[in-house]
């Protein structure tokens, strides 16, 4: 299973990425939104991880451009620490299967992850 | 098929408001609707049910059994007729009823052929959504499952209503919370302020009594000195009622001298008692000499009652009675009374006179002064030690106050001798920093006073150039001072420097907290402005005599970290190294950011660095730049981000300092 992982900061990012890897999945991982999207629309992946708030292009912009632009409906799994409720139904709004409050737990992000690839399967 | 006209309510406009005020519409699932809707299927039989809610153009479902899509456009919904109407609906055979018996879900789709539906109505009474039970049989509801129908779709409003009230409240509670903390810092800070130049007044008032002074010029002084501590009682009591109403007051357990005290306390107010006056102290005979609890707070109480019992008697006698009414093995109660034959209070003012601002009589505060705190003070500090203040009184003839606290027995603990003398130390050199001049002046002559050597030093700066060349035996330092105030300096003394020499903060601040950072950064001792002789002395005394104790190290909690990597050493230390190497020059950064305003650098570095500290588990931290990304966003920093962001500093330094030696 092929993961892409939008995540600025560095330490959250390499930690969540090691945690996927020892879990099993292929992880690519991106700290800037545009080259996460740019993966996206190159390669096929199995799941989407992404941070909100981040340098290119925000994990909202890559959502909506998922949804709309490739109209593809891969699992986008949206996380942020910003504890305004409006964000996460924004995120379902535009079309986040999940939304994570950060601190995130990893085995709840497993879980939540293999919920989503089960489902489509 | 038919052209059928949709159903659209006539109050479809203010309907949609309604819904939308629950925010109830995309939400994630909630046990409480799902619970509802498996009631409806159980109570009706049916393998079909659901709560849903209908907006402009479709119909949403919160919780669904045998269904198994979010969502379905309203124009082919049943439920768009459900919310027509103001009863429930039961087509017990769809294929016998004209609206349906073509409709798409019935000849296919879901097949239904057996349908109830109840319209579920704000309290207000809009039609917001349905509770439904459906079939793909025919059916027919019996009274008892038609009536628990509708209790559930009551049910189901009422859940709705709650929890858009719990939100309301949580906004509202966040609100209120946020006024008391602002009302605790500007207390905080206004203390300061006026400690500041309280302590330049009573300080220099009191070196001025220990020169030679005519006799008007020490009845003047007198007066000058009476004012400034009376200042000064008025400043200590509104800080102690916000201290206890943020519960910050804590009531200490120590050995002392309860005789001792109570004599103390005798003779300091003697000397106020109108000649007309008799003032006495009967101390209880079998009175403990030594008991643990708290003296401060004693002494604060009696001074309290006795100074108003003075105050308040014109002729006739104060009398202050101490007895030991009960003891048990490990503990006694004593009971302490003060009473009177003053002015009196009137019966129906006894219940009042213990609340803020209230005196018997508006008139008394302009005939005998008072902030009208005192009783307020002594009501609420006797019952945090787990009792209460009693009053008698009759109008004309007197008052008495009485009260009893449990202290426990002091066994073979000595309290400790009070003897203050600075010869025993010998000749110290001592360094002070210290940027405003009149206390530049007044710590000068109180530490010739002691007979040590002083040395001053203008900033932090300028602390550290003479530390590197002198020897010192002590260190006094100011925490506010420009170029490296005295944190900062503090920090380099003992980072830096790798200095061990005792530090004593000297401050006006009386931030909660404060003190905690003080120890934090590695002083040793902390004094309050305005500080008195002997306090000084004491705590030079102490930083000099105690024993070597390392600070209390912070722990750090790397079992999420270990979480993440599933137990692989070489990736966690990975992750260490990219800490150190990372976090420090982000907080710098911060800084900077900080000091040149620069709010969206501020909002984005704090935002982007919490989880780095949510990986390290250090909650405190992460909560200070919580605090500073929110006050970034709403535009402006007040003293509580500039504290936080000191606290951030010292923080990461420590706990770099820690993860380097891991």
């Amino acid at each position: 299973m092929k993961i892409v992982l939008s995540e600025d900061n560095e330490i959250l990012r390499k930690s969540l990425s090691f945690f996927l890897t020892s879990k099993g999945f292929t992880v690519d991982q991106f700290s800037d939104g545009q080259e996460a999207l740019e993966a996206i629309k190159e390669n096929t992946y199995d799941l989407i991880l992404t941070d909100i708030n981040m340098p290119g292009i925000s994990g909202m912009e890559i959502t909506q451009y998922v949804r709309q632009n490739i109209s593809s409906d891969i699992p986008i799994i949206i996380f942020t620490s910003s504890g305004v409720e409006q964000t996460e139904l924004d995120s379902f709004d535009i079309g986040a299967n999940e939304f994570i409050a950060k601190p995130i737990s990893p085995a709840v992000l497993l879980i939540r992850i293999n919920k989503l690839l089960n489902i489509r399967s | 098929m038919k052209n059928i006209e949709l159903p659209i309510p006539h109050n479809e406009a203010e309907r949609l408001t309604a819904l939308r005020r629950y925010n109830i519409l995309d939400t994630l699932p909630d046990n409480a609707f799902d619970d509802a809707t498996k009631l409806v299927s159980y109570i009706c039989g049916v393998p079909i049910a659901h709560i849903s809610f209908i907006d402009e153009n479709r119909q949403w479902f919160k919780s669904e059994i045998g269904i198994g899509v979010s969502e379905v456009p309203r124009e082919i919904s049943f439920c768009q007729y459900t919310i027509m109407e103001s009863k429930m609906i039961e087509i017990q055979d769809t294929l016998l009823n004209d609206r349906f018996k073509e409709d798409a879900n019935v000849t296919g789709g879901f097949k239904v052929r057996f349908y109830a539906g109840i319209p579920l109505t704000t309290p207000d009474g809009y039609n917001i959504g349905t509770l439904c039970a459906i079939d793909h049989v025919t059916k027919e509801l019996n009274e008892n499952q038609k009536n628990a129908l509708s209790i559930v779709a009551k049910h189901v409003i009422n859940q709705l209503e709650l929890s858009t009230k719990n939100i309301e409240l949580k906004t509202q509670r966040k609100i209120a919370e946020r006024a008391v903390l602002a009302k605790d810092s500007f207390l905080a800070n206004m203390s300061h302020e006026i400690r500041t130049p309280l302590n330049a007044i009573i300080g220099f008032t009191d070196l001025l009594t220990q020169t030679k002074l005519d006799d008007r010029q020490r009845d003047y002084i007198d007066s000058v000195q009476l004012a400034g501590d009376n200042l000064l009682i008025i400043i200590n009591d509104i800080l102690d009622l916000s201290k206890i109403e943020s519960g910050n007051l804590t009531i200490d357990a120590q050995p002392f001298n309860l005789r001792k005290t109570l004599k103390h306390v005798y003779n300091l107010l003697k000397v106020k008692v109108p000649s007309a006056v008799e003032f006495n102290l009967f101390l209880d005979a079998d009175l403990p000499e030594t008991i643990i609890g708290d003296q401060g707070r004693l002494n604060q109480i009696l001074v309290n009652l006795i100074g108003n019992s003075l105050k308040f008697t014109e002729e006739g006698e104060v009398t202050v009675s101490v007895k030991n009414v009960a003891e048990t093995e490990d503990h006694y109660s004593i009971k302490f009374s003060v009473k009177d034959t003053g002015i009196g209070i009137p019966e129906k003012k006894l219940k009042t006179i213990f609340e803020r601002f209230t005196q018997a009589e508006e008139s008394t505060t302009r005939r005998f002064g008072g902030t009208g705190l005192g009783l307020n003070i002594v009501k609420q500090l006797i019952e945090l030690q787990n009792s209460e203040i009693h009053v008698k009184s009759r109008q004309g003839y007197g008052s008495e106050f009485f009260f009893v606290l449990d202290y426990k027995k002091a066994n073979d603990i000595e309290a400790e001798d009070e003897t203050l003398l600075g010869e025993d130390l010998g000749k110290l050199k001592i360094l002070l920093c210290e940027d405003n001049a009149l206390n530049q002046k007044l710590a000068k002559n109180v530490i010739h006073n002691f007979g040590f050597e002083l040395d001053i030093a203008e900033n932090g700066q300028e602390g550290i150039d003479l530390l590197s060349k002198n020897e010192y035996d002590l260190v006094l330092m100011d925490l506010q001072m420009p170029v490296k105030d005295g944190y900062q300096t503090t920090e380099y003394i003992r980072n830096e420097m790798k200095l061990a020499i005792p530090i004593i903060a000297i401050t006006a601040h009386s931030l909660i907290g404060e003190q905690e950072r003080c120890y934090n950064v590695g002083m040793d001792a902390y004094v309050p402005k305005p500080f008195k002789q002997a306090m000084l002395l004491e705590a030079i005394k102490s930083v000099l005599n105690k024993d070597i104790k390392l600070p209390v190290k912070r722990k750090i909690d790397l079992s999420f970290l270990d979480e993440m990597s599933c137990g692989d050493a070489n990736f966690i230390q990975e992750m260490i190294h990219l800490f150190i190497e990372k976090i420090p020059n982000e907080v710098a950064q911060l800084e900077e950011a900080f000091n040149r305003n620069d709010l969206d650098s501020v909002k984005k570095l704090a935002h982007n660095m919490k989880s780095s500290f949510d990986i390290f588990m250090l909650e405190d931290l992460s909560h200070c730049l919580s605090v500073i990304e929110e006050e970034a966003s709403i535009g402006q920093f007040s003293t509580e981000s500039v504290d936080r962001k000191n606290i951030l500093h010292c923080g990461v330094i420590e706990v770099v300092k820690i993860l380097k030696e891991l």
